[in-house]
């Protein structure tokens, strides 16, 4: 349902002589239906361009070339909600409310979307701070908040940038049991999740399929499907990484 | 002591040293009143003067408000503007920078032919040295939020629209009231320019009057009078300020 077909993305050097940075090049990988897949590599790989690609926000000077195919709803709006590296929380909205810029920019009624809003808000632990401004979260708080922003749009299709990035490791570990135990996907098959990060333990906790890409330019080097009790074969993630 | 009961006990024990050794210095020097009156004698003059003062003061704070609420509103809807459609920035930019190459001062008696002597002359004039702060700092601070935030709420699936409502409006706003704060500063000083020039009633008129029956004590008056409004539409901002972005901590709201 989500795919990128031979993506190429350049950035044209910023002041005018110099090489263009190759973020992507010619890259093919494909979201399927129910499917929660994540992306790794090395920092500056070009993983959040991929997202921003599909999230139809590349600067507009960004030489793009290939195919970027993206699920929309019946009326022809992109059926994807994306979720910012930094939490993109805003200063001068209270928690409660910055929840539902989700709702408000994805058009979900109000009625409907402020009960759930304040529910998820207790199931994403916090409760409580329906009132608190965002400076007066702890980190974990903030990229919480972020991403039950992003589900409150109600889209199928979430793409989720490093949601945990800024977190130090032993928080973040509890974060992804915890985004796990949510189960963004496993309900209903019509979701899709496409989740970007350079932590390997961040990919075996969470993903259905890990895709582990190269350095700058990013193109895929390794593919491997979560099996069995132990998912994943972490030393084998670790050396392609390494690749 | 908190830092801010000491910084507010030094302000007022420096001005009080200053006014005991104005008093003094013209009490030694034996200076004739008509050169450089005591501050008791600008006290006595100011109570004996009330009455009379009172209607001045108002026309001046009028005009000075007046002036600063056209002045903000008119830069910020241009910063507002310029942000959402940049040919309208392009197009504004000149003669935004010529009008400010141009003195208030000499734009008055073009202003009171136009508008007359009356209230609205006066109130443009005020609004001509105001907006042009407020729109350098709403135009600043939507700049250093848009990107990320505008982002958000696209990849969100929200329109321009909704990129205007919920990010570069409210972000504007604080930025608008730090230029308002500073443009009070100085906006009763042009109000009380432009009644030099031309009016009936105002703390310039009076200023005006005093310097024609060399009446040095009253000038002093008038100054005093200009000083304390500035400071009372200060303060009035900073309460604004105060109200309409609970968010900021209280050290970045002054
Ligand atoms: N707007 C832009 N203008 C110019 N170059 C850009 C832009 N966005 C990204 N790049 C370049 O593209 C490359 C990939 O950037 P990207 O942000 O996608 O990396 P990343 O894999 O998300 O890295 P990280 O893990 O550090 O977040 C980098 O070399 C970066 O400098
Ligand atoms: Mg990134």
């Amino acid at each position: 349902m989500l795919a990128v077909r031979d993506l190429t993305v350049a950035f044209p050097p910023a002041r005018g002589k110099g090489d263009a940075t190759v973020a992507l090049d010619r890259l093919t990988l494909e979201v399927s239906r129910g499917e929660f897949v994540a992306v790794l590599g090395p920092s500056g790989c070009g993983k959040s361009t991929l997202l921003r690609a599909w999230g139809g926000l590349l600067v507009e000077r960004a030489r793009v070339s290939g195919e970027i195919a993206v699920p929309r709803a019946s009326d022809g709006t992109r059926a994807t909600a994306w979720m910012p590296q930094r939490d993109g929380l805003l200063p001068w909205r209270r928690a409660l409310s910055n929840a539902m810029v989700g709702a408000i920019a994805a058009g979900v009624p109000r009625e409907r979307a402020l009960p759930r809003a304040r529910a998820l808000l207790v199931e994403f632990g916090l409760g409580g701070f329906e009132d608190a401004w965002p400076h007066e979260l702890s980190g974990g708080m903030r990229q919480r908040l972020a991403l039950l922003r992003t589900c409150l749009t109600e889209r199928p299709v979430l793409l989720l940038d490093e949601p945990f990035g800024a977190l130090d490791p032993v928080t973040r570990r509890r974060m992804n049991a915890w985004l796990a135990s949510v189960g963004l996907v496993s309900q209903d098959g019509e979701r899709a999740v496409a989740l970007v990060t350079h932590d390997v333990d961040e990919a075996i906790t969470l993903a259905d399929r890990i895709v582990v890409m190269s350095g700058r330019p990013g193109r895929i080097v390794h593919e491997v499907q979560a099996h069995g009790e132990s998912r994943y074969d972490r030393e084998a993630l670790l050396a392609s990484l390494d690749a | 002591m908190t830092p801010r009961t000491r910084a507010a006990l030094v302000g007022g024990v420096t001005v009080a040293v200053l006014i005991a050794a104005w008093e003094a210095a013209v009490r030694m020097g034996d200076l004739p009143p008509f050169v450089l009156p005591a501050p008791s004698h600008v006290a006595a003059t100011a109570v004996g003067s009330a009455p009379l003062l009172g209607p001045h003061v108002l026309t001046t704070a009028t005009e000075a408000v007046l002036g600063l609420a056209l002045g903000a509103t008119v830069g910020w809807l241009l910063a507002v503007l310029t942000a959402t459609i940049p040919t309208t920035g392009q197009v504004a930019q000149p003669v935004v920078l010529l009008s400010q190459t141009i003195p208030t001062v000499v734009l008055a008696p073009l202003m009171i032919l136009w508008a007359g002597f009356g209230l609205t002359s006066k109130v443009v004039l005020v609004a001509l040295t105001v907006f042009f702060p407020v729109l350098i700092a709403s135009s600043a601070a939507i700049r250093d939020v848009d990107a990320e935030h505008a982002d958000m709420v696209a990849g969100l699936g929200g329109t321009r629209r909704h990129q205007l409502w919920i990010v570069r409006l409210p972000a504007s706003v604080p930025g608008a009231l730090a230029g308002l704060r500073i443009a009070a500063t100085y906006a009763v000083g042009a109000a009380v320019v432009s009644e030099y020039l031309a009016g009936a009633s105002g703390i310039g008129v009076f200023i005006q009057r005093s310097r024609k029956a060399y009446a040095v004590d009253q000038i002093f008056v008038g100054i005093a009078l200009i000083a304390i409004l500035t400071a009372v539409l200060v303060l009035a901002i900073v309460a604004l300020r105060r109200a309409l972005t609970p968010w900021q901590p209280a050290h970045a709201r002054l």
